[in-house]
């Protein structure tokens, strides 16, 4: 299990991800322009903001633990770049698959939030400690439901790697209808993991500047923008893995666009929620996942369970 | 008008001391003007019994030797009374408003504070209003002898 | 409580929140709010003390420059001070015009907060389309008196611009537009169940303690205070236009979302009013340019509530004192009222529900160096020296370019 220099730099690893990540930003900004009657940024944009703040001044407060706020945004952006490698994307397989990737995966991605935390917590600054302990609260209330519906199609599956979840399903495309549920409720806790509108809490600029990443500037803002874009793409390819598997094992070029076609779908959705909600409150969100999303996750658990008994498949 | 004179006719055979220096300028309009050792009974009339439960403004004017504070107090059909007082300027002192009637009569109580040296007894402690921390000491700027120019000639480092 | 717990958040002078500058320094207990200070007069300019040295024409356009959003409601009340003192009856058309003017502001600064109020609850699409539509009447506003802001619309003595028949079809136009869109948004406040669940029991404060703060305006509609100068203190045409008092009973920042959009309803029905009824006539009479002496106090119903100001003349050209109340100065000290027991997530958005602006004297500038602690004093000619140095010194000089420019002038 080694990996090469090039597939960890340029493909499927950091630039790659780093360009789609860019040109999903750029369409998430065009469709949210789009659905407020605006005409939105050009398609550069995103590239653009990335070289202007990379060639701007890094600040570091006096206040700040430099060294965790440096380490912090890398943190971020490897952990996001490393569970990429397990998730399949097109041609059948994820670059490596071992049975149980899920749960790594599902912990990887939750290394960002925790490092936004100590980001925030960090800077010293009183708003980024605010948005710091936000981030947080927020975590526990949508990833217990993310992980439920995550696994949930695995029970079905007989297993807990993604790549074969992504096989199993691609192979009996009906039983995908099962995972409707679980589909939703990704939904709603993806815009929690990438603090979206309405749960775009940890970062509401009107109470707390720039929650979080208020004290970044320069480079390392660069960076956490960049990581936020590449866990978009990355966070929406593992619920096409799992909810949307169509065409997985077709590979080369056709399989790139069904792809491509999936992100844009799912990233569509997101900016249709960010575009017609309001931002709510913390305690209405944490609120909100218990009552409604996390009974749902496991209603979606339950179906999966019963129909793995009755048709002999599951575990 | 019959209203606004009812109300002339009520305060001067109540307070006397009203006399002639009470006119209604024009509908809804009243002016009064009291004494400062006798504002307090006449205010606390206005207020409690008359129903003029609505402090529009406290106007702080310069009229020479003396501050001038009108007391704009209106009731909720639009009739305005206005109660002028006068205190020396050489000891300008005056009682709250806000502990008993109008706790929302704050702003205007401290700019009478910063810009007329005006000393508001029982005002609660808090931030200046509308002059910054750093404004120098006795000055004043709406009192009429204060020109911008007498700002620029304070000391550095003051 | 324990003070252990208590973290200090300043919201302002400088915050994303806050159009303007003002000091809420709030006290957090975890996500709850401890307590609230306020700190004010940041924009002090110093307009009272500038309007006693300027003739009585030039004080309406300083007047009208208290406030950017509010450009008619302050200039139209000290002038109704102005010809009180005069004895200067305006004509009916010019009186028509005023209102006019005053409820096309209003409906444009009724607009304007509803924007504000979705961005500090981060509905964004709702500022974008909000502001997409008060652009309609913005160019109304541009077409009648030439300018998007700042109208110039009176004269002491009346109006100074009149309309025409093009004019009228153009304003019924753009209100049967408004009135549409209107509508949409009455129907997003109620159905959009994000909105609800940020505005409801939110700012909460009761009619007594309104009624106890003084609290002006559509802030205090909302807790169900049935008063509008407009109907109470009549002034411009207010008399003879029929109009409802729009009042609310939630208390909250919802209720007060709902008055404005309500008033926003019954603006569009006196515009229409206004202008199938509007008289023939002059609209303006002639005013002398010394005023005699006397004193007078003129209310007016600003969007945001009562503007109340007071002007005594002396029989100069220059009026002796000039007194500005803007209805924020009443309705800002309600909101520590407002927000005990609330979330900080809910400061943005219950300080945008008074709507306010401050704005009110200061020319001098303190630099004080923070690191070395030591405070200077510098006037406004040692700022602007010490600025062209700043750039000098790092190579930019303009000196050259202003007389080029300054040769190609003449």
């Amino acid at each position: 299990m080694s990996v090469s220099l090039f597939e960890m730099i340029v493909f499927p690893g950091f630039i790659f991800l780093g360009v789609m990540g860019m040109l999903f930003e750029y369409l998430d900004r065009i469709v949210y322009a789009r659905l407020q009657n605006r005409k939105g940024p050009p398609w550069f944009q995103p590239f653009a903001d990335f070289i202007k703040m990379g060639s701007k001044e890094d600040i570091i407060p006096r206040e700040a633990d430099s060294g965790m706020f440096v380490l912090s945004p890398l943190l971020a952006v490897t952990a996001v770049v490393v569970s990429a490698f397990y998730i399949p994307m097109w041609g059948g397989k994820a670059l490596f698959s071992f049975f149980g990737d899920a749960v790594v995966v599902i912990y990887l991605l939750t290394i960002p939030t925790v490092a936004y935390f100590f980001a925030g917590w960090y800077s010293t600054s009183l708003y980024s400690t605010v948005g710091a302990v936000r981030t947080l609260t927020q975590l526990f209330a949508y990833e217990v439901p993310l992980f439920l519906v995550i696994l949930a199609p695995g029970i079905l599956a007989n297993t807990w790697s993604l790549s074969g979840m992504a096989e199993f399903y691609s192979q009996n495309p009906l039983l995908c209808v099962t995972n409707v549920v679980g589909f939703m409720v990704a939904i709603v806790a993806l815009q929690g993991k990438l603090e979206r509108t309405p749960f775009d809490i940890p970062e509401a600029k009107t109470e707390i500047v720039g929650g979080t990443f208020t004290e970044y500037s320069g480079r390392l803002l660069a960076f956490l923008k960049l990581t936020h874009s590449v866990k978009t793409v990355v966070v929406a390819a593992l619920v096409s893995a799992v909810f949307l598997p169509f065409g997985v094992e077709i590979g080369g070029v056709l399989g790139f666009a069904i792809f491509i076609v999936k992100i844009a779908v799912i990233v569509c959705i997101l900016s249709a929620f960010k575009a017609a909600l309001a931002r709510i409150r913390i305690e209405q969100m944490v609120d909100f996942c218990w009552r409604y999303v996390a009974p749902a996750a496991i209603f979606q658990l339950l179906i999966s369970m019963v129909l793995g008994a009755l048709t002999g498949c599951g575990v | 008008m019959a209203n606004e004179q009812a109300i002339q006719q009520e305060l001067q055979e109540k307070f006397p001391y009203f006399g002639e220096k009470i006119t209604i300028s024009s509908e809804r309009r009243i002016w009064a003007e009291v004494a400062s050792s006798n504002f307090f009974e006449a205010f606390d009339y206005i207020v409690k019994k008359m129903n003029f439960s609505m402090l529009c403004l406290i106007i702080g004017l310069d009229s020479g030797d003396n501050l001038e504070f009108i007391y704009n107090l209106s009731r909720y059909d639009g009739t305005m009374l206005n109660l002028k007082t006068f205190v020396p300027k050489t000891n300008p002192v005056h009682k709250t408003v806000t502990a008993d009637y109008f706790p929302g009569a704050e702003l205007y109580e401290r700019e009478l504070v910063d810009c007329f040296g005006a000393r508001i007894e029982g005002l609660p402690e808090g931030n200046r209003y509308p002059l910054p921390d750093t404004w120098p000491e006795g000055q004043y700027p709406l009192r009429k002898d204060w020109t911008p120019d007498m700002l620029d000639k304070q000391p550095e480092g003051k | 409580m324990d003070l252990n717990n208590v973290v200090k958040i300043p919201i302002g002078p400088q915050h994303p929140c806050l159009k303007e500058p003002a000091c809420f320094t709030v006290s957090l207990n975890g996500e709850r709010l401890a307590g609230l200070d306020l700190r004010l007069g940041y924009n002090h300019r110093g307009i009272e003390k500038a309007a006693e040295s300027r003739t009585y024409i030039q004080n309406i356009y300083l007047i009208e420059r208290v406030c950017g959003i509010c450009s008619h409601s302050h200039p139209s009340c000290y002038i109704q001070c102005v010809e009180q003192i005069a004895g200067l009856e305006v004509p009916a058309r010019g009186r028509y015009l005023r209102s006019l003017i005053g409820e096309l502001e209003r409906v444009h600064s009724h607009l304007l907060w509803l924007g504000v109020a979705a961005y500090e609850i981060g509905f964004e699409t709702l500022l974008m389309y909000s502001w997409r539509d008060r652009e309609v009447v913005m160019d109304i506003l541009a077409m009648l008196t030439g300018n998007r802001v700042n109208y110039a619309a009176n004269v002491i003595g009346g109006a100074n611009r009149d309309i025409t028949e093009d004019h009228k079809k153009d304003i019924l136009k753009a209100v049967d537009v408004l009135e549409e869109r209107t509508k949409y948004y009455i129907e997003v406040a109620t159905e959009e169940a994000t909105l609800i669940a940020r505005l409801s029991n939110v700012g909460y404060i009761s009619l007594d303690d309104v009624k106890l703060m003084g609290t002006a305006g559509p802030t205090a509609r909302a807790s169900g205070l049935d008063y509008d100068v407009r109907r109470d203190d009549p002034y411009a045409a207010y008399k003879d236009i029929p109009f409802k008092v729009i009042t609310d009973t939630h208390c909250d920042v919802y209720g007060r979302a709902l008055v404005r959009v309500g008033e926003l309803m019954e603006s569009y029905k006196m515009i229409r009013h206004i202008i199938q009824n509007i008289p023939d006539g002059p609209i303006a009479v002639k005013a002398p340019r010394k005023i005699p002496a006397g004193e007078a106090i003129s209310r007016y119903e600003a969007p945001r509530g009562e503007d109340v100001h007071y002007v005594r003349s002396n029989g100069t050209d220059k009026p002796e004192r000039v007194r500005v109340r803007a209805p924020t100065m009443v309705n800002l000290l309600s909101v520590p009222k407002m927000l005990e027991g609330d979330n900080l997530a809910d400061v943005p958005i219950t300080i945008a529900a008074i709507d306010p602006c401050f704005s009110c004297t200061d020319r001098a500038i303190r630099v004080s160096d923070l690191d070395g602690g030591n405070a200077k004093v510098m006037t406004w000619n040692e700022t602007r020296r010490f600025g062209i140095d700043w750039y000098r010194k790092n190579g930019i000089d303009f000196t050259d370019l202003n007389k080029r420019l300054a040769g190609r002038m003449r």
